[in-house]
């Protein structure tokens, strides 16, 4: 047989694949840190996707239910349910949180009999105009917060909340 | 309002608006056969206490909940309860629990006994639809309260 391997050859074998091992070990990360823009998503991963299809979507704002997953919160990892008040406004679709700008309580679109149209704060009677204006005299005193709106594929995508820029 | 300091220092601010406290009563049972079910109804509570947390944010103070097992003695319990509970000023005070008990106790403030549904094997979704339905049938009992 004379492929024995020598005690020389043996001892070059080991240092090279144990020298090899730790050269990549260290140039890995290196590679990835440089084409990591390459890799990442093109579109900002923030916008959320919902079942929202858009040409269902009316001048009525409709409730849509949306879920972020996996928020860390500290050492608390959660999915989050999140709803948003979804309408029309001719071609531009139109997305309104629910948080009420008094003191965080969920408003409902015609919440309140006697002020149909409206978002309606159940805790402390406030009400919005459809564009989340809030209405004088009730006690939240600035508008519904918007969401980013995105549509891709026939869904709505919603993103970060903004202040209103519909008032 | 949650039990942290950050919604803590806005309760100190506004206590007149915040006029209801929501106060869990937690059953722990401790038997081997009762465990799993001991553990879905906690969850059941939990998932209840934060939806009505985060729909009526502004006029609710959510209490961490109160604990106990099955040997507690419930009346001594709810009289401490009354007691220490009465040092805040909150106008309404409602305990929700699943634990049928409490129904024969006597407290101040009211009781709102659900039955606890198993939640563990439903879907997000499903789990959403559930927890919603069973606050729109306690609703009345906070907008009766607050209307008056």
């Amino acid at each position: 047989m004379s492929n024995k391997v020598s005690r020389r050859q043996f001892m070059s074998y080991t240092l090279m694949g144990t020298g090899g091992f730790m050269a990549s070990a260290m140039l890995m990360p290196m590679i990835r840190f440089a084409i990591d823009p390459v890799l990442q998503s093109s579109d900002g991963g923030d916008f959320i996707p919902t079942p929202q299809k858009v040409d269902e979507l009316t001048e009525t704002p409709v409730r849509v239910d949306f879920t972020i997953k996996d928020r860390k919160d500290a050492w608390y990892k959660s999915d989050v349910a999140n709803t948003a008040w979804v309408y029309k406004d001719g071609d531009t679709v139109i997305a309104l949180s629910p948080v009420c700008k008094h003191l965080g309580c969920t408003v409902n679109w015609s919440g309140d009999e006697s002020h149909p149209n409206e978002y309606f704060c159940p805790c402390h009677g406030g009400r919005y105009k459809k564009n989340g204006e809030n209405v004088p005299g009730t006690p939240p005193t600035g508008p519904l917060d918007e969401y980013e709106v995105k549509v891709e594929g026939g869904l709505v995508y919603l993103g970060k909340t903004i202040p209103n820029t519909l008032v | 309002m949650n039990w942290t300091t950050k919604d803590m220092d806005t309760y100190l601010q506004q206590k007149e608006y915040i006029d209801t406290l929501i106060v869990p009563l937690l059953k722990v049972e401790t038997k081997p056969e009762l465990l799993k079910n001991s553990s879905s109804s906690s969850e059941f509570l939990m998932y209840l206490t934060t939806f009505l947390e985060t729909q009526f944010k502004g006029r609710m103070m959510l209490m961490p909940p109160f604990i106990y097992t099955q040997s507690t003695n419930l009346s001594t319990f709810s009289e401490t309860l009354t007691v220490d509970l009465a040092d805040m000023p909150f106008k309404h005070i409602f305990f929700i629990t699943t634990d049928a008990q409490w129904l024969s106790v006597e407290i101040k403030g009211q009781v709102i006994w659900l039955p606890s549904i198993p939640l563990e094997s439903m879907d997000e979704k499903l789990r959403q639809t559930i927890i919603e339905d069973q606050l729109r049938q306690v609703l009345p009992r906070f907008t009766e309260v607050w209307s008056t």
